[in-house]
């Protein structure tokens, strides 16, 4: 008697599951964590009646990972970064993508969205790393990168990390491009960074040692400084550095559609969903950082859009992390030279 | 008799093969060959996006031939070598102090060394930055008590690199040293002193070489973890100073250099493997103190 009831209740269960999981749709996205507001997705599975599966990535290798081992049995929608944008569209691993399907795209600004670009790629959200500096305890003003390496500076400076993110303004400094695949201008490089790391504190956690007073300066992302000023509150005497003419490395993270995508209609949808303006601003609420989608910005909030981290009037003089090939490999050994001091 | 021996060998098996089996089996899964899949990557080529091509080369090691690899490897032998001193130094008086205790005063004492053990690591580091910190609460004391006149930058400097190095690594010093000098008989150090010896000379020439595995012991246990450390040079040093461990972490993150990482830790593994050896023409391996 108890097993007939046990199997049959077992059944109704079986039974009423089928037709609920037959009726939805499931979208795949693998991306950072923390970076997409609960609301949105939320908002997003009422509106179109389907179901997101968010999984997350520890480091930008991951996502590449995945693309170049064939994702499309698995996900519909990956982030990376414009950096590896080049090689993933000569490696085949991307679906081409028919901006007619995704008509809200019309709102992100081409100047951060380039032509070959448009046709693989959904920009999200992007992140400069600029120079930002204590009115009050900087021993001197910072009008470019030259100046980070004046003896004056020495142990004020706290940086973010990484080959690709330090070589970048020491070739500029130079005069050099500061993609370079010439392993002079790299050595070069070096020897000016040499000098940099001399007046570095720490690599890393710049937010934190900028609040704690450790550092009166810091290299970082516009994300952190706008952690740092709202951690100091009223006490905020941060200033983003007021660069004359060295331009500052932007970075994208952006979604594209992996090789052979299960899903790609319910992709299109959620890419045209996060264009939409009022979606993004709200977005933007959870998610303060630069935003490449103009009229999204223009309807955020007041105090999104007069973010002190946010007000720089250079915005526009950008450079970009571009492919550099082999070149990797000396930027790579360099660095490491770097670091072993 | 022939036959006989063989009976009681097939006898013996079973037994050995129940007892060791499962052991030597976790080994060879989640230890030997992990070791063995280290030092087969070492010998490829790196993967452009990370990961390995399997195409045999000696690039990494060649690279780990370069003078720049070999100052890191000095430099960490010889941070790995003051905190095992420092730890052997303060330990050794620590774990003669505990063991002289009666048992119960004595188990009271483990527990308050291991106590701080409970804790994450990560969080005993941040502790100690916050602690540290320009406006923290050491540079505040100092300030009010008029010791300094503007705050010392302790971040970040090789000293409490080293003092976080210490702390960590001074229970594990301690622990083996406690166990041989728990072992250690009064009579014989009575012995010592009846026949005349000061106790300097008792303790050179008694105390010392008795507890010598304990000794031994502590030093693997601090030097090979201080070696290869990561998380403490990391945090404590802001990523500026960089050594091995650090080195073969970022092999394996940033710079996506598997195999160079891997011959890093080969390399390791070598150092380790000759402080065993070394051990070996001492003492014998099986009164190694490893509780």
């Amino acid at each position: 008697m108890k097993r007939t009831l046990s199997v049959l209740v077992a059944l109704i269960m079986l039974l009423t599951l089928t037709p609920a999981f037959a009726a939805q749709e499931e979208i795949n996205i693998f991306m950072w964590s923390d970076y997409i507001s609960d609301d949105l997705i939320a908002n997003f599975e009422d509106e179109y009646g389907v179901r997101v599966n968010l999984s997350y990535m520890s480091d930008n290798a991951d996502s590449i990972t995945k693309l170049t081992a064939g994702a499309g049995s698995e996900y519909d929608l990956i982030m990376t970064c414009d950096a590896y944008m080049e090689s993933l569209i000569a490696g085949g691993y991307l679906e081409q993508l028919d901006l007619s399907q995704i008509p809200n795209s019309e709102n992100i600004n081409r100047a951060y969205w380039s032509e070959q670009n448009q046709g693989y790629c959904v920009p999200y959200l992007m992140n400069y790393i600029y120079v930002v500096y204590d009115t009050e305890r900087c021993p001197i003003e910072i009008t470019c990168y030259n100046d980070l390496i004046r003896p004056e500076m020495k142990g004020q400076i706290g940086s973010v990390d990484g080959a690709r993110n330090l070589f970048p303004i020491a070739l500029i400094a130079l005069g050099y491009d500061p993609n370079s695949r010439n392993e002079n201008e790299i050595k070069e490089a070096y020897e000016w960074l040499v000098k940099y790391n001399e007046n570095v504190v720490a690599y890393g956690s710049t937010e934190t040692n900028m609040v704690s007073g450790t550092i009166s300066c810091m290299f970082t992302y516009d994300g952190n400084t706008a952690e740092a000023m709202a951690q100091l509150g009223e006490n905020n005497t941060l200033t983003v550095a007021p660069f004359t003419s060295d331009p500052v490395q932007l970075g994208f993270d952006l979604y594209v559609i992996p090789k052979g995508a299960q899903h790609i209609d319910l992709a299109y949808k959620f890419l045209n969903y996060i264009c939409d303006p009022e979606v993004m601003a709200a977005n933007l609420v959870d998610n303060p950082y630069s935003c490449p989608n103009d009229a999204a910005v223009a309807a955020a909030s007041e105090e999104y859009r007069n973010g002190p981290a946010f007000n720089f009037d250079y915005k526009t003089n950008i450079f970009f992390q571009e492919d550099v090939g082999d070149a990797i490999t000396i930027y790579d050994q360099y660095y490491q030279m770097l670091k072993v001091g | 008799m022939n036959g006989a021996s063989t009976a009681k060998k097939r006898h013996n098996r079973l037994p050995a093969i129940a007892q060791a089996g499962p052991v030597s089996l976790w080994m060879i899964l989640f230890v030997t060959i992990p070791m063995l899949f280290i030092i087969f990557i070492s010998f490829m080529t790196r993967g452009s996006f990370g990961g390995v091509e399997y195409t045999p080369t000696l690039t990494s090691y060649e690279t780990l031939a370069d003078v720049i690899y070999l100052n890191v490897i000095l430099k960490s032998l010889r941070v790995a070598l003051v905190t095992t001193v420092v730890c052997l130094l303060l330990g050794y008086p620590f774990a003669y102090y505990i063991a002289r205790k009666p048992a119960d005063v004595a188990s009271r004492l483990i527990m308050l060394l291991m106590i701080p053990l409970w804790t994450n690591s990560l969080m005993r580091l941040n502790a100690w930055m916050l602690l540290f910190q320009t406006n923290g609460p050491v540079n505040k004391a100092l300030l009010g008590l008029g010791f300094v006149e503007k705050p010392v930058t302790f971040l970040y400097t090789d000293g409490l690199v080293l003092l976080g190095l210490i702390t960590n690594f001074l229970p594990f010093a301690v622990l083996p040293m406690y166990s041989s000098i728990e072992k250690l008989q009064t009579a014989m150090l009575e012995a010592s002193a009846d026949l005349g010896a000061k106790p300097s000379v008792t303790f050179f020439r008694v105390t010392l070489p008795l507890t010598f595995p304990g000794i031994f012991s502590a030093i693997i246990l601090t030097f090979i973890p201080a070696l290869g450390t990561y998380t403490i040079t990391d945090m404590l040093g802001g990523g500026k100073v960089l050594y091995i461990g650090n080195i073969i972490k970022n092999q394996f993150g940033t710079i996506r250099n598997w195999p160079l990482g891997a011959a890093l830790s080969v390399l390791l593994l070598l150092v380790t493997a000759l402080l065993i050896f070394v051990y070996s023409r001492f003492a014998k391996i099986e009164d190694m103190e490893v509780l």
